[in-house]
This record gives structure tokens, C-alpha cells and sequence, in this order.
């Protein structure tokens, strides 16, 4: 008879050779569409991840952006030869892009927790004023909506959208930080700036599909942030969040890719 | 009858730890103007790519005039060729994120001065959308 424990184990390995498929299909034969599956198949393991470093001044979805980009480069990087499943080998990397983004804006962890509750009730609030005004609502509407002053709504706005710009490419503070299997997929090699580094496109491969689909429906497409949010099914401030982290990430990731990359 | 123009000036570090307070100061002035939170999103992203692409050393100036329903702003001296570059390339193929089509898309008009020596000015104008 078939324990639970046995089909789990079958269904784990037959997941595993899932994996080492679409790997061969994207690093061999150059199919995109098996690397979006890839992505798509490992997003829980992000998610997971993700959880863990919850409650640190940061919204759980921004750390799984962050998390999702440490996903794709796992998924970019890996050699058919390893003996290692993807989970494995993506979990350091995805735990370390993690560590790096909240190392490189350490400031933002200490926000003050009036505004991190103003900053977290201001997405609903433009949502029902939008929805209401048949526009994108002022700062002052927002204050009045939230009975508070446009002063503490700017402050809010940045709680949750300020994004450092510090370079990722400084590397890790301390490999002491990082335990073992965190180190499996390395860390990128330093590189100084690119001449092409103004142009953003080599980069953007770097994104999960949902934000490259949002900066093309911004920037290719031309469509506001409040139609991209319906769209999208995300709030209007999820969705200005996730442009400007985009094009910071994209911007930074460029740094990083050896001369040629780009 | 001419607009009435108030103008701010702002010397800033160009470190990280910075670019939040020019973004917070854009949103303080776009606020007086009554822009949309969209509009002022939009005009804070315009100024912080610009200044992503001027690096990391040093300070920047930034003017903002602003009038009824506009805010200018120059962002500048910016001495990083490919910032320019950038700028005065011709229209990217679709598909091409470039720091043109980026300030083309959030701000209404943006232009270059060339001050000599391969320093630039990037000029910004952002108007406010009909009530």
C-alpha cells in the first residue's frame, strides 16, 4: 500500500524531472515560455520565503518581488550538471536578494508605526476616491478621506514607496549573515557601470512576467496607473510601487552585467 | 494673462539616503498645486531616474517653478555623458525601456540645455490634468 510520505516523495521527484525539463528546454533550446513556467511553478517557494522576513516594515508582496528576482537569476544561472534541484539551488539566492534589499535600505525599516498604518489604509482610500471621483484623487482628498493632514499623507506615500537607490552592487555586508545553503548560488561579480547602462531593456528579462507586463502596458502602452491597477487587479499604489522597484531593480541589475550583457 | 511662477531651489546629495527627501519636498510642492496623487507619482519618478542616472557622489541642484496648474523643474548641472545620451537618442524601437521613453511617459514635455564641458540640464514640465 502507498503511504502519504511515499507519494509525496514521488511527487516531489516527479516535480523535480518537471523542472530539469523545462531547464533543458530554456537553456538548451532557448525556450522563453519554459522559463516563465519555471517562474511561475517556483513562486510559492518564494512566497514562502518571503513570509518569513515578513513584519519588518516592509509589504510581504515587495519582499516577493524582491524574492521573485532572485528566483529568475537562480533559474538563469543554473547548470544542467548540478545534482541539485532547482528549489534547492534558488533557495540562497532568493533568501539573499532578500537580505541585500532589506540591508540596502535599512532606514525604511524603522518607520514609525502611525505611518506604516496611514501608508497601508492610503491604498484602500485612493481606491474608493478614484472609484468616486472618476479621477485620481488629490493629496488633500486623501487627507480629508483619512482625516489626517496632506503633510502625514506625503510622509506615507513614501513609507511605502521609497525605494533605495543605494547600488545592490556593494555586494553582501557580511557572508557572516548568510549560512551555508545560502551561499550554493553565489553572489554576482562586481562590475563597473556599463555604457549602455541608461538604456533598461537588457534588464528587464530580469523581472517576474507581471512587472515587465506592467511596465509595458506604463511605457509601451501609455496607460495610466489607476487602468494598469484594473487590469492588473492590484491597488494603484500596489501597482506605482511596483513600476518604480521595477526600474530600480532593472537599473541596478544592469550595474551588475558583465560588459556585453547588456 | 501670464501665469504667476513661484520658484523653489533645492541643493540635495546626490546619495541614496536622499533621494526619499527630494521626492517628499516634489510631493510637498506638487501637493500646493493640487496635482493628482498620479501626477505627483508620475513627476517624483521622472526626478528620481534622472537622479539614479547622475550617480552617487556629490549634490545636485534642482529648481521647481511653479505655476497655477504646471510645475518646472531643472534638474542639474548633471555631468554623466549617458544621461545625455540617452535623452538625445531618437525614439527606441517598442520594447526598449529607455530613460527618454521613461521621462516621455510620465512628464508633458522635457527638454536638454547643454551647459558646455559635457554638463546638461534636463528640463521637466509636468502639467495638471483637467479636474
Amino acid at each position: 500500500m502507498t503511504t502519504p510520505q511515499r507519494r509525496s516523495a514521488v511527487s516531489s521527484e516527479k516535480a523535480r524531472e518537471e523542472d530539469r525539463a523545462l531547464l533543458r528546454r530554456y537553456h538548451e533550446a532557448g525556450d522563453t515560455t519554459a522559463r516563465e513556467e519555471l517562474i511561475e511553478r517556483h513562486l510559492p517557494l518564494v512566497r514562502s520565503l518571503a513570509r518569513r522576513y515578513a513584519g519588518r516594515g516592509e509589504a510581504l508582496e515587495d519582499i516577493e518581488q524582491v524574492g521573485a528576482i532572485g528566483l529568475i537569476k537562480a533559474i538563469d544561472r543554473f547548470e544542467l550538471e548540478r545534482e541539485v534541484s532547482l528549489a534547492t539551488y534558488a533557495t540562497p539566492n532568493v533568501v539573499g536578494e532578500i537580505k541585500r534589499h532589506f540591508r540596502d535600505k535599512g532606514w525604511a525599516i524603522r518607520v514609525p508605526r502611525a505611518l506604516q498604518e496611514l501608508n497601508a489604509s492610503m491604498s484602500g482610500a485612493i481606491e474608493r476616491l478614484t472609484g468616486r471621483l472618476g479621477r485620481s484623487p488629490s493629496i488633500a482628498e486623501i487627507a480629508e478621506e483619512l482625516k489626517t493632514t496632506p503633510e502625514e499623507v506625503l510622509e506615507a506615500m513614501e513609507v511605502g514607496s521609497a525605494y533605495s537607490t543605494v547600488s545592490l552592487s556593494t555586494g553582501p555586508g557580511g557572508d557572516e549573515e548568510l549560512d551555508p545553503l545560502e551561499t550554493i548560488g553565489g553572489e554576482d561579480e562586481e562590475f563597473e557601470r556599463s555604457e549602455h547602462r541608461a538604456a533598461l531593456e537588457p534588464a528587464l528579462d530580469r523581472l517576474p512576467p507581471r512587472e515587465r507586463e506592467i511596465l509595458r502596458m506604463r511605457f509601451e502602452e501609455g496607460l495610466p496607473q489607476t487602468q494598469i491597477a484594473q487590469r492588473v487587479g492590484l491597488s494603484q499604489m500596489h501597482v506605482s510601487r511596483l513600476i518604480r522597484k521595477s526600474l530600480s531593480i532593472m537599473r541596478e541589475e544592469l550595474l551588475r552585467m558583465p560588459p556585453g550583457a547588456a | 494673462m501670464n501665469e504667476l511662477h513661484e520658484r523653489i531651489d533645492l541643493e540635495a546629495p546626490l546619495s541614496g539616503d536622499f533621494q526619499a527627501v527630494v521626492r517628499l519636498i516634489i510631493g510637498g510642492i506638487a501637493e500646493r498645486v493640487d496635482f493628482a496623487f498620479e501626477e505627483i507619482d508620475d513627476l517624483q519618478l521622472a526626478v528620481e531616474r534622472l537622479l539614479a542616472e547622475a550617480g552617487q557622489v556629490g549634490s545636485v541642484q534642482l529648481s521647481f517653478e511653479v505655476g497655477e496648474r504646471s510645475i518646472r523643474t531643472r534638474v542639474g548641472p548633471l555631468s554623466e555623458a549617458a544621461v545625455a545620451e540617452a535623452l538625445r537618442d531618437g525614439d527606441a524601437p517598442p520594447g526598449h525601456l529607455t530613460l527618454r521613453r521613461i521621462l516621455g511617459t510620465v512628464v508633458d514635455s522635457f527638454g536638454v540645455e547643454d551647459l558646455g564641458d559635457g554638463a546638461i540640464v534636463v528640463r521637466l514640465e509636468k502639467l495638471k490634468g483637467l479636474p
